[in-house]
């Protein structure tokens, strides 16, 4: 297992400076002078020289990569252009925010999308599948920004239930239960394409073990519907933990869109301000986070993978 | 396309096959039988229909409303659903929105399907020369493109859009790139599959080049797995593209366009939640039908 572990992580690297490569090419798209982006339209000529100078931006490409990987490497992510405190701090904040309701949405899409499939396969011509299936290709059709504002618009605006925006009340007591309170429509409007794309995943690999041999054999033991369950269960999870990792960063990605509407102070919230007063040093920062983040889930995912299928650690 | 040929009735198409059976190429045969499998596919023929009316409509936005997309009656802000000479109402600046729907659509249909094409011809490209060739070059090609997988598709289009600036172009240029590495992998692993088969051996010896045999013998092997995933990135597609311009990425406003107007409308919720219904689900329908085709031609693709 350790030595699992640590080709898992030698093969990292490359994979972590690549990472850092593309994010710093895709500032170098942004069209015109650097420099333009930072200061005011007004300022002079000189002013702009003095800080393409002090930014180093007058140096070949791959110095300047060097030295901005040098920052990174020491924890520095830099300066916000527009705020003027650090991005490290804006940053985690934000992103601690954003894992928050990521979390708390995943949890929804997962357990939902379990129940729904396992629904499906086992009784795939009952009204429960047809309904199942229904939510599925709903799920994964529906921009979960549009979700966000229709419930927006059901729970908060109509019905008056459940609070629209932020994620504690003003003048509350900044309670769980009021964090709660806040999560279940952004939860729900970024968790339903991991539901759906889940749903029928689950689906099909239940459908296709249920039609193995073992269940045959333990069905023929007289085993009870539960156990087999167990047994179908145990197989399926390799398969379902590889697409949640996925699904996982995906939903992460995708709250940027329901944040906004939202008005959750995660990192989407945090980019697309940075988006529109074109503070670069945010959203390069922002998407190298969740990069790295990715990656690592992604060796805590092959290591579980590993854990509970020993086959994988050979191979 | 599928949409396209919806339109023959499935009596002709059975009528067809019964003419010409034994003079039908093994090729024509199976398009064939996979069309009437999709044709048999009520879910998928119905998706099929409202697609096309979709698409359709938007195209011809121009004969089917009378009114103008950018400019509309200060008196008649707001109008509700069903009101007289405005079926889905107006919005915030009077504008009708039947017809700012229908010309919206062109703008985002264009921004879904677009990148979805070009990065079937470029990941494509590159899936079938690393896995035609492999060793070194299809393991460069694989690896390079294996580091766009660390990042999740919304954040890494955002990222490029934000950085290419607002506009139309630029939106389908990010989302290209970001669908052009999953295409690479499908067609990978798909022509690894059969790159060592006799007949891929018989055109080497026969001293066909290696760009020949991609296009002559791989390409059509392949080519069913390329579009079953290229249909599936479709829906995809619009969805991200109606997001890029909700967060201000895409065409500008007054330009309609589904994320846009979704966008300019968002303010309105505390006034009249219904508002937001309409371009929403414009969006919705048409990703939903796409995604129900796209089922429907990888099911009827599998029946060989």
């Amino acid at each position: 297992m350790l030595n699992f572990l640590l080709k898992r992580l030698l093969l990292m690297i490359p994979t972590l400076i690549g990472v850092t490569i593309i994010v710093f090419l895709i500032i170098q798209l942004v069209p015109g002078n650097p420099v333009d982006a930072l200061v005011p339209p007004e300022s002079s000529q000189e002013v702009k020289d003095q800080l393409i100078e002090s930014l180093g931006l007058d140096q070949p490409l791959y110095v300047q990569y060097l030295k901005w990987m040098g920052d990174l490497l020491q924890g520095d992510l830099g300066r916000s252009i527009i705020k003027t405190s650090s991005v490290n701090t804006l940053l985690f904040d934000a992103f601690k925010n954003s894992l928050v309701l990521a979390l708390f949405s995943a949890a929804f899409a997962f357990i939902g999308s379990l129940i729904l499939g396992v629904i499906a396969a086992y009784k795939p011509k009952s009204i429960f599948a047809s309904i199942g299936n229904m939510i599925a290709i709903f799920g994964i059709s529906i921009p979960n920004f549009w979700g966000g504002l229709i419930l927006m618009g059901i729970f908060s605006v109509t019905l008056n239930w459940l609070p629209s925006i932020g994620m504690y009340s003003v003048g509350g007591d900044g309670g769980f239960l009021d964090l709660i309170k806040h999560m279940i429509l952004p939860g729900i409007a970024c968790g339903m394409v991991t539901l759906g794309v889940m749903t029928r995943m689950i689906r099909s690999n239940v459908y296709d073990l249920l039609n193995e041999e073992f269940v045959l054999t333990l069905k023929a033991k007289g085993a009870k519907s539960s156990t087999i369950l167990l047994h179908v269960l145990k197989n399926a999870t390799p398969g379902i933990l590889a697409i949640a990792g996925l699904q996982f960063s995906q939903l992460l990605g995708g709250s940027i869109l329901v944040e906004t509407v939202f008005s959750w102070p995660g990192l989407g919230q945090l980019i697309y301000q940075a988006i529109s007063q074109r503070d670069y040093p945010i959203i390069q920062s922002g998407i190298l986070l969740v990069a790295v983040f990715f990656v690592l889930l992604n060796i805590l995912v092959d290591l579980l993978h590993a854990a509970i299928d020993p086959r994988v650690q050979k191979g | 396309m599928s949409s396209s040929a919806v339109e023959v009735s499935d009596k002709e198409t059975v009528n067809l096959a019964n003419v010409t059976p034994a003079a039908a190429t093994a090729e024509e045969s199976f398009a064939r039988k996979a069309f009437r499998s999709f044709c048999g596919n009520k879910f998928a023929l119905v998706s099929a229909i409202i697609l096309l009316t979709i698409i359709l409509s938007t195209i011809l936005a121009g004969v089917i409303s009378p009114y103008s997309p950018l400019e509309g009656h200060a008196k008649d802000r707001l109008l509700p659903i069903g009101s007289p000479g405005h079926i889905l109402g107006t919005d915030e600046q009077g504008r009708d929105m039947l017809t700012r729907m229908l010309y919206g659509g062109r703008m985002t249909l264009l921004a879904g399907f677009v990148p979805v094409i070009v990065a079937a011809c470029l990941g494509g490209g590159l899936g079938i020369i690393a896995g035609y060739f492999g060793g070194r070059i299809g393991t460069l090609i694989m690896r390079v493109l294996d580091i766009f997988y660390a990042f999740p598709a919304v954040i890494l289009s955002i990222a490029i859009s934000a950085a290419l600036g607002q506009g139309l172009l630029n939106i389908m240029i990010s989302i290209a790139i970001v669908f052009t590495p999953p295409v690479a992998r499908v067609m990978e692993t798909a022509v690894k599959r059969i790159r060592n088969q006799e007949f891929i051996e018989a055109a080497k010896s026969s001293g066909a080049g290696p760009f020949a045999i991609m296009r002559r013998h791989v390409l059509p092997n392949v080519f069913s797995d390329l579009f079953v995933f290229s249909t599936s990135q479709i829906s995809l597609g619009i969805v991200i593209a109606a997001g890029l311009s909700f967060l201000g990425l895409g065409v500008a406003p007054p330009t309609p366009e589904w994320g846009v107007m979704l966008n300019s409308i968002k303010q309105l919720i505390f006034v009249d939640p219904m508002l937001t219904i309409v371009p929403g689900l414009g969006l919705f329908l048409t990703a939903l039908t796409i995604n129900i085709c796209a089922d429907g031609i990888r099911d009827a693709l599998q029946v060989k």
